[in-house]
């Protein structure tokens, strides 16, 4: 994938030399940052084997809350930011409790709890928002999405978001990778009886992962808001889709037990290079008269491309799942018998003592 | 061809039937006969190889070697569908119904009889007319639009009859079908299939009950270690000859450890009144300090339920548990680790290991968050463990770091052993601990066993290989239908008092008077 993830991004420089032009760059990885932000986070369930269809809401919610708690426009009740994006977040890891018990407690599946928080939380941003449109007017907070470290010009060379998606990629590899909690989530998707049968409390791994996924995309929320600037019910709307295709792309499987943080990054770079390829892409032609013309890819296209590469990515990877397996199971079994049964009836009046 | 008498060609011969799967061979020249209008009975311990055999008659497998004829004409099964077409019905022991759909539906499935494929028209009102003929049959009365899963577990076993009446089955393999029937209903499958041998229909009947067999077989055909041993008619046979040939191997003593006098009486686990669910009655008994206590039993007398309720993955519902003096009841697996009693799971893949993951990190798994410090994963600890353990168990593997998927089945149990090794077990749970393990290997876990007890570890171990069960175990509890039956003390066990308590024989020695199964266990000898 990294290498797909290389090949592209040579390809639409080659096509297009904006592509590594100081804003594409940083508008391009800002966009990787907020979606790889939440992806992480929703991989934690995933690699037990679950699934969060909520965080697109969730992301929305966050977003929407600070806008009518913080925001000194119309709508908005003009507290504090901090008590704006405190209250955001803690209704996000309310949520991941509130799913998390309804999943392990009641032995819910993740899909239906998760497909019912999706909308439910929509309808809950809608309502806050009266179906409208908060601004966040010039608040302090836009700077988070602007802002960040080394300035090249007006734009940082490193943006918060991105920032942001480092601590959270770091601290989602050191608990993934090097703690005990890590351990246990790949056990649980490897084989949850026989992780139960070691004595692992699955059901309270379980219930953090969902917080973990619902706090993350709380905190992708708050970068999408200072983003936005603009809150309506709109906001994080099939963020989720993306942040599971990035997952998968990123070698998650949904069975359970699979993923690392570094494939996510991956898989979350794949997905927004492709939707900014979309609009980079081009090619330079002279059309049979002479005339210099540019082909650009019909942005209509846009949700072809990105589910066919999806599609692609997911065959490709079954197919060397498969490959695999067969050859695993040529090694394991012992050579066939060379004389197998007669596949057809023998000939009529074979020897048959009757 | 015709001029051979329809009357002594039989319906159905097998010959020389041999399955081979990796490392095992399921059966090696098997052959079989069956008559029409004969109930055969199939008769041999767990594992002798009668589901495979039938599975192979029911197309689900096919023979590595050897020959189906059916009415004297060879046939090869290309699968289920293939082996229907020939007239071979095979029920399930765990019954193949869709307990969604109403009874017409089930009975039809897949054979719906309509013009136009996938997308021809059903016609309800035929259907529905025909499966109420067929389940008048086989003594059914009820409407056959109501779900399947609102009949009782006899009344789909008529079903399933019915299912294979309509596609004018020969031959109706019954794998164990009044395991889960109560008395009244097991009465009417009788009389059904009185009926269908009237009619002319070969019955091949799979059961461990010897009284059914008695009753009901014309002949009975018995498999051991995927072998034929005999036939016997129903004249000639007894309740011990069947048994005697079921098990009548000798005692191969080599790979046994020599067992030692164990004379500790100390109590380590006291079970009282345990009331596991779906058991019918409460069980008691008690496993001294470094014994090795066996249970035997058919495959479902209800041994692994007990052994889930005592390490807590199901608990029990009442009664009470005493460990090292202590009182002991677990309600999560968690509880029970703690108190230093493990299970080595009789499904070692569904419940013993995370496959995909390394020898190291399953060994470490149940015990990784004490040498973990503020979380953090202390991996030289957890590899010194695995070490430790490969070294130990002498686990053939190419390094720590290999996905226990890839290892051979003795060498996962061994990795099993060496999760709850690494701790500090003071009651092991074994169920089954060699299913599925070559001769060598077992050897070796039988030593590991041994050595273990030696070190005064109590090893509850579950085993439905009589060899082992009398090889190993210092007593052994027997199991049956859910009941602890007896308890045999060493100088008793032989596989013919096992067999006799294991199959329900009320005479049996050392059986435990029926009501009073909490009394006399511990004192028994």
């Amino acid at each position: 994938m990294l290498i797909a993830l290389v090949l592209m991004c040579l390809a639409l420089w080659t096509s297009n030399s904006d592509f590594l032009g100081a804003s594409n760059v940083v508008n391009t990885t800002r966009q990787v940052s907020m979606l790889g932000i939440f992806a992480i986070g929703i991989a934690f369930v995933i690699i037990t084997g679950g699934i969060d269809l909520s965080i697109g809401s969730v992301v929305g919610l966050t977003g929407v809350i600070i806008a009518r708690v913080s925001s000194t426009q119309t709508g908005g009740l003009g507290y504090p930011l901090w008590i704006g994006v405190t209250v955001a977040l803690a209704a996000a890891v309310v949520v991941g409790v509130l799913q998390g018990l309804l999943i392990t407690r009641l032995k819910l599946q993740p899909f239906i709890v998760t497909l019912g928080g999706m909308l439910l939380l929509r309808g809950v941003s809608q309502t806050i928002v009266d179906g409208g449109v908060i601004s966040m007017g010039d608040s302090s907070l836009l700077n988070l999405a602007s802002g960040g470290l080394l300035h090249i010009g007006r734009d940082p060379l490193i943006g918060w978001p991105l920032v942001i998606f480092g601590i959270v990629a770091a601290l989602g590899a050191y608990v993934l990778h090097y703690t005990v909690l890590g351990r246990y989530i790949y056990a649980i998707g490897g084989n949850r009886d026989a992780a139960r049968y070691s004595g692992i409390n699955v059901d309270r791994v379980e219930l953090l992962t969902y917080v973990i996924s619902a706090g993350t995309a709380g905190i992708a929320g708050i970068c999408y808001a200072a983003y936005i600037g603009q809150m309506s019910q709109q906001v994080g709307v099939a963020y989720e889709l993306y942040a599971i295709a990035a997952a998968v792309l990123g070698g998650c499987s949904l069975r359970g037990g699979e993923g690392t943080i570094f494939g996510i990054l991956i898989g979350a770079s794949i997905m927004r290079v492709i939707d900014n390829g979309i609009n980079m892409f081009q090619v330079q032609y002279t059309d049979p008269e002479g005339i210099r013309k540019i082909w650009r890819l019909n942005p209509n296209w846009n949700w072809i491309i990105v589910g066919a590469v999806i599609l692609v990515a997911v065959i490709l990877d079954q197919v060397v799942h498969m490959v695999q397996a067969a050859r695993r199971l040529k090694e394991a079994g012992q050579p066939k018998p060379v004389a197998g049964p007669p596949s057809g009836a023998p000939p009529e009046g074979a020897k048959s003592p009757v | 061809m015709s001029e051979v008498p329809q009357s002594e060609t039989p319906l159905l011969r097998m010959r020389g039937i041999t399955k081979r799967f990796p490392g095992v061979v399921a059966l090696q020249g098997v052959s079989l006969s069956l008559k029409a209008g004969e109930v055969l009975a199939l008769m041999g311990e767990n594992g002798a190889g009668k589901s495979t055999l039938m599975k192979i008659l029911g197309g689900v497998q096919p023979p590595d070697e050897g020959e189906i004829e059916i009415d004297g004409k060879a046939v090869a099964f290309d699968g289920v569908k293939d082996s229907k077409g020939n007239g071979i019905a095979l029920i399930h022991q765990e019954l193949m119904l869709a307990p969604n759909l109403d009874i017409t539906s089930n009975i039809f499935l897949g054979n719906e009889g309509v013009k136009g494929g996938l997308l021809g028209p059903l016609n309800r009102p035929k259907m529905n007319a025909r499966a109420t003929e067929l389940i008048a049959r086989v003594g059914l009365r009820l409407p056959v639009t109501i779900p399947v899963s609102r009949l009782t577990a006899g009344q789909m076993q008529m079903v399933e009859i019915a299912k294979a009446l309509l596609t004018k089955a020969r031959i109706i393999i019954m794998d164990e079908p009044t395991s889960s029937l109560a008395g009244a209903e097991s009465e009417q499958l009788f009389k059904i299939i009185r009926q269908l041998k009237a009619d002319g229909i070969g019955i091949v009947y799979i059961s461990h009950r010897m009284q059914e067999v008695m009753d009901l077989a014309d002949r009975i055909t018995i498999l051991r270690d995927g072998r034929y041993v005999g036939d016997l008619n129903r004249a000639d046979a007894t309740h011990d000859k069947v048994v005697a040939m079921m098990v009548g191997r000798e005692l191969s003593n080599q790979y046994f450890p020599e067992k030692r006098e164990r004379t500790s009486t100390e109590p380590m686990l006291e079970v009282k009144d345990l009331i596991v669910p779906g058991a019918p009655d409460r069980a008691s008994f008690t496993a001294r300090k470094g014994e090795i206590l066996g249970f035997a039993g058919l495959i479902g007398a209800g041994r692994t339920e007990l052994m889930e309720a005592i390490f807590g993955v199901t608990p029990a519902l009442a009664g009470s548990m005493k460990l090292d003096g202590r009182d002991y009841m677990p309600h999560e697996p968690r509880q029970a680790i703690d108190a230093g009693v493990y299970l080595a799971p009789e499904d070692r893949k569904r419940h013993g290991l995370v496959l995909p993951m390394s020898v190291a990190q399953n060994t470490s798994l149940p015990n990784v968050g004490s040498y973990a410090a503020f979380g953090w994963l202390d991996r030289k600890t957890e590899q010194e463990v695995a070490e430790n353990g490969v070294k130990r168990l002498r686990t053939k593997t190419p390094s720590i770091k290999q996905a226990v998927v890839n290892l051979s089945g003795g060498n996962q149990q061994k990795v099993v052993l060496a999760k709850w090794l690494a701790m500090a077990p003071k009651v092991l749970i074994l169920d089954e601990p060699t299913r599925g393990i070559d001769v060598g290997a077992k050897a070796e876990i039988y030593r590991h066993m041994a050595d273990l007890a030696d070190q005064g570890i109590t090893i509850l171990m579950v085993s439905s290989d009589m060899e082992e069960t009398i090889g190993m175990s210092d007593r052994v509890v027997v199991m049956h239908e859910r009941r602890l039956k007896g308890v045999l003390e060493r100088h008793e066990l032989s596989q013919v008092a096992i067999a006799d308590l294991m199959t329900g024989n009320p005479e049996a020695r050392g059986s435990l008077a029926p009501k009073a199964a909490g009394e006399s266990n511990v004192a028994a000898s």
